[in-house]
């Protein structure tokens, strides 16, 4: 596939978020049908999927740019990245407004912490599969 | 007239092979882009900006015109 390293950029990232929240959200899910739902049970598996997030981007972008002849974006780089922030981060901004009303309405802090979590993964799920088919697709 | 709607074809292969078959990554180091964006702007997936539209078209000395054309 031929590809520019910002490009790769978005796939690595991708990758790691799928695969970081992917982890999570499936321990998460077993606690949660034990019935468990306190929060502090859940940070090692959040810090497990950082960790694995953070390893997986740091590995893939050493790789990357070893193998690229260069790591320097351009314009059009630069437009792809606007146009898919631009068209993603409203889910952000409804997961943050979804939380301050379950504040409101008193929602056990447990599930605004997960809804903000959600949120700005997905947010940035989206984004990264926006920039790909924009790669892929044209602009 | 407003040309909206209309794509933008563009000469720059046949420029490249009347260049002494210039490759891409050549053209993206003169114009200062990667060779993807060179091979996206051919493929016309990509309309460049003026500024790269005209360097492209100052490093093969002609006018921007008879780099780019709409697609009509």
């Amino acid at each position: 596939m031929d590809t520019s390293f910002e490009e790769k950029s978005a796939w690595i990232q991708l990758a790691s978020l799928v695969i970081g929240l992917g982890g999570y959200l499936s321990f998460a899910g077993i606690l949660m049908s034990n019935g468990i739902n306190v929060l502090p049970a859940f940070v090692p598996f959040l810090v497990a999927a950082i960790v694995v997030i953070v390893a997986i981007n740091v590995v893939g972008h050493v790789a990357v740019a070893i193998k690229n002849r260069s790591v320097e974006g351009d314009e059009r780089d630069q437009l792809i990245g606007c146009r898919a922030e631009s068209q993603s981060a409203w889910i952000l901004g409804v997961g943050v407004i979804g939380a301050i009303i379950a504040l409101i309405l008193s929602v056990h802090y447990f599930w605004v912490v997960h809804l903000l979590l959600i949120s700005l993964f997905s947010s940035e799920i989206i984004k990264l599969v926006l920039q790909v088919v924009y790669y892929r697709s044209g602009i | 007239m407003s040309p909206s709607g209309e794509r933008i074809r563009n000469q720059i292969r046949e420029l490249r092979f009347h260049h002494g078959e210039m490759t891409q990554q050549h053209l993206a180091d003169q114009i200062g882009v990667t060779r993807q964006t060179v091979n996206a702007i051919e493929g016309g997936k990509y309309s460049p900006s003026l500024e790269v539209a005209f360097k492209i078209a100052y490093v093969f000395g002609k006018p921007l015109e008879e780099v780019f054309q709409f697609d009509t």
